[in-house]
């Protein structure tokens, strides 16, 4: 058990590291945009009206603290981020990052993760029968739609859907809510509006991810079939779903469990570009927003920072599942 | 293979890249896959020459705006004739249209023509032409419609699929280099060195890639010239498409380091640059190209998001995903699907790199014919 608990102190120092590595490059981006807040909101200033001098600006990076230097600025935003949830001011909204984000980044977590679990839901099944009847028909049929989910990104396919949609049903089945109920309070009748309409971008979403994991799982599961193995299970009588379960499925689990967090970083690759197709108001579309077209330095790293969080964090539940599951893993560390 | 009288002779004293194409030829998808690609890559190469405008607002047709492809027949009301043609088209405003401007199609033929003059061009960059492969005897054809402004659909897709492969080129070269370096200093050296180059790839594989894209393509000014914005962006996507390629060359360099012949190299007081590069990478280059076949795809795919949501590519250079940044208007989804026709034939594109791709990777497989 002490084994165990220095297993899980290791792979949680790992991840903490990761995560410092991966906020200094995000902040470094943040910092590299031309122009700072302090500018950006005299300007604003500027346009109002008032007049502005070079010392008012001085004065403005003092009270937001960017006079200080560059390493330590990072220190304040990391520990005000991860210590105090404290994910610093929006540049052009003059607001707390957190309210602007508020239940936005719920939601896209909310979208993101119903892909992945359609993604498992639908590869794991489907790519073990495919291995299964290996060359027939359905293996055919299935090679070719894991070759078009890797050809078609996932905007493309929202594009074709909309198409059709559009010419045959005349809907364009954009956006998450329907005009009435976008800016009511939540509510039971706003939540069953949104997941009404949220299969479109769960199942757009989860597209490229679950083509390439049927791929993954198919291998894996053909690769060990053979194995002498199986052949001794088959020989004792075994066969079928039983033989499946209990030999191939277990050995493929290994892998399997491992590709979740790179799924999920698959899925969130397409959070800004499905957004900007299907017109959702998520943090996808905030962090579209907040590059493309505000320049908003500080949104769009607390945005990017969220996410990778969320993968690292992933990744971490998943090393730690596998050493549970897996013995050969507990082996390794033992 | 020819020159060898006996053939059970020649597979053994076949070399390395022999073996791979042999074995790559027997396989028919990849076969039709690479044909495909060396027609498209050829598309994009003489794009200029083909296309029967010029691609940006300079060639546009002011009088043809947002029309609908025109499909060169051979017969019409009036008979059949050997020669292509299309019908003329006017401009036409009276009490029927309630006095504003439409373009309608006349009975008129205008009848298509090889080898026209048209806008002047630099073939390959280098030779001065004017000549295009076929245009009409007066007026406009357009394969694939127009725009909202008149360009023309055909000569813009052709165009957008030279930049594309251009930019996906640039963007492999780039990252192959950096996967190069960092990869065989890594998995040479190990220890300490191949911990941290190693912590710094899983850190970068970590971030959600298009984000990050995001991120960097942000910080381009959008006065900057277009070409400018290419080479850009073209560095971006190789500066951060390095961390796959990187992994696999540092495992192979890992498991050859300590192989019979580095060691006589070593002995004979090769220095680590001249081992890296000389011995330990040539060993396994047919993984490398595989490698670079099978993200190359990745690289045209992160480039079309990026452009489509606007922070890639802009006007005048045409991509897939400038060619697509209007589609998601309702006027255009209703009643200009013409818009849509690039996309198959990027498919298709993409799709020939993937199939090229995976037959390469099993034609490179030593271990694939046992199968």
């Amino acid at each position: 058990m002490a084994a165990f608990a220095r297993f899980i102190a290791i792979r949680f120092g790992a991840a903490v590291v990761v995560m410092l590595l991966v906020s200094l490059i995000v902040f470094t981006l943040m910092e590299l945009v031309p122009g700072n807040c302090a500018e950006r909101y005299i300007a604003y200033k500027q346009t109002q009206g008032q007049v502005i001098t070079e010392a008012d600006i001085r004065a403005e990076e003092v009270r937001m603290g960017l006079d200080r230097p560059y390493l330590e600025r990072w220190v304040s935003w990391v520990s005000g981020v991860f210590l105090r949830f404290d994910l610093g001011e929006s540049c052009l909204w003059r607001v707390d990052v957190a309210q602007l984000i508020g239940d936005k980044i719920w939601i896209s977590l909310g979208l993101c993760f119903a892909a992945l679990i359609l993604t498992y839901a639908i590869a794991v099944p489907v790519g073990m029968a495919s291995a299964m009847l290996r060359d027939g028909w359905f293996d055919s049929s299935l090679r070719i739609i894991s070759y078009l989910g890797l050809a078609i990104p996932n905007f493309l396919l929202a594009l074709g859907i909309m198409l059709l949609s559009t010419v045959f049903f005349g809907e364009t089945l954009t956006g998450l809510f329907s005009d009435e109920l976008r800016d009511a309070p939540w509510s039971a009748e706003k939540l069953a509006d949104m997941l009404s309409r949220a299969w479109l971008p769960i199942l757009i979403l989860g597209w490229s991810a679950t083509a390439i994991q049927l791929q993954t799982v198919r291998a894996l599961i053909s690769d060990e079939k053979d194995k002498l193995y199986v052949t001794a299970a088959r020989a004792r009588g075994l066969s079928g779903a039983q033989l499946m379960m209990r030999y191939p499925a277990r050995h493929a689990l290994g892998p399997v469990v491992n590709s979740i967090g790179f799924d999920l970083n698959r899925i969130f690759n397409d959070l800004p570009i499905v957004a900007a197709v299907l017109v959702l108001t998520d943090a996808g579309a905030l962090l579209l927003d907040a590059l493309a077209r505000s320049n908003d330095q500080q949104l769009a790293g607390a945005i990017i920072l969220l996410l990778t969080a969320t993968i690292v964090a992933l990744n971490f539940l998943t090393d730690i599942l596998l050493a549970v599951i897996d013995p050969r893993v507990r082996k390794g560390f033992f | 293979m020819t020159t060898s009288p006996d053939p059970s002779e020649a597979y053994y004293t076949a070399s390395q890249s022999q073996l791979v194409w042999v074995r790559f030829k027997a396989k028919r998808s990849a076969m039709i896959a690479l044909w495909f690609l060396m027609f498209f890559v050829l598309c994009g190469v003489f794009a200029p020459f083909l296309s029967p405008y010029d691609p940006s607002a300079a060639g546009r047709n002011a009088d043809y705006t947002n029309g609908a492809p025109q499909v060169p027949m051979f017969c019409d009301a009036q008979g059949c004739a050997f020669t292509p043609f299309i019908h003329k088209v006017e401009r036409y405003r009276g009490m029927d249209t309630n006095f504003r401007w439409v373009t309608r199609a006349t009975d008129e033929r205008v009848y298509l023509t090889l080898l026209p003059k048209g806008w002047e061009y630099r073939l390959l960059g280098v030779i001065p032409m004017k000549r295009h492969l076929f245009g009409v005897e007066e007026g406009f054809i357009h394969l694939f419609g127009t725009d909202a402004q008149g360009k023309d659909i055909f000569s813009r897709t052709l165009h957008a699929i030279g930049i594309s492969l251009a930019v996906g080129t640039v963007g492999v070269l780039i990252s192959f280099v950096i996967a190069l370096i960092v990869g065989g200093v890594a998995g040479y050296f190990g220890g300490w060195v191949d911990t941290v180059l190693q912590a710094l790839m899983d850190t970068v594989k970590t971030v959600p890639t298009i984000p990050l894209f995001m991120a960097f393509a942000a910080f381009i000014p959008d006065t900057w010239s277009a070409e400018l914005r290419f080479a850009l962006i073209s560095m971006i996507l190789g500066l951060l498409g390095w961390g796959t390629l990187a992994r696999r060359i540092r495992t192979h360099v890992l498991a050859e380091r300590t192989a019979d012949y580095v060691l006589a190299a070593k002995l004979s007081g090769a220095s680590s640059g001249h081992i890296i590069g000389r011995h330990l990478l040539p060993s396994f280059t047919s993984y490398i190209i595989v490698d670079l076949v099978i993200s190359f795809p990745y690289m045209v795919l992160a480039e079309t998001a990026l452009s489509f949501i606007g922070l890639g590519l802009k006007d005048p250079v045409n991509s897939l995903g400038v060619l697509l940044q209007n589609v998601t208007r309702v006027d255009v989804m209703l009643n200009y699907h013409w818009y849509f026709l690039p996309i198959p034939i990027f498919v298709l594109m993409v799709l020939a790199f993937v199939f090229v791709g995976d037959g390469l990777r099993d034609a490179a497989d030593p271990y694939s014919e046992r199968r």
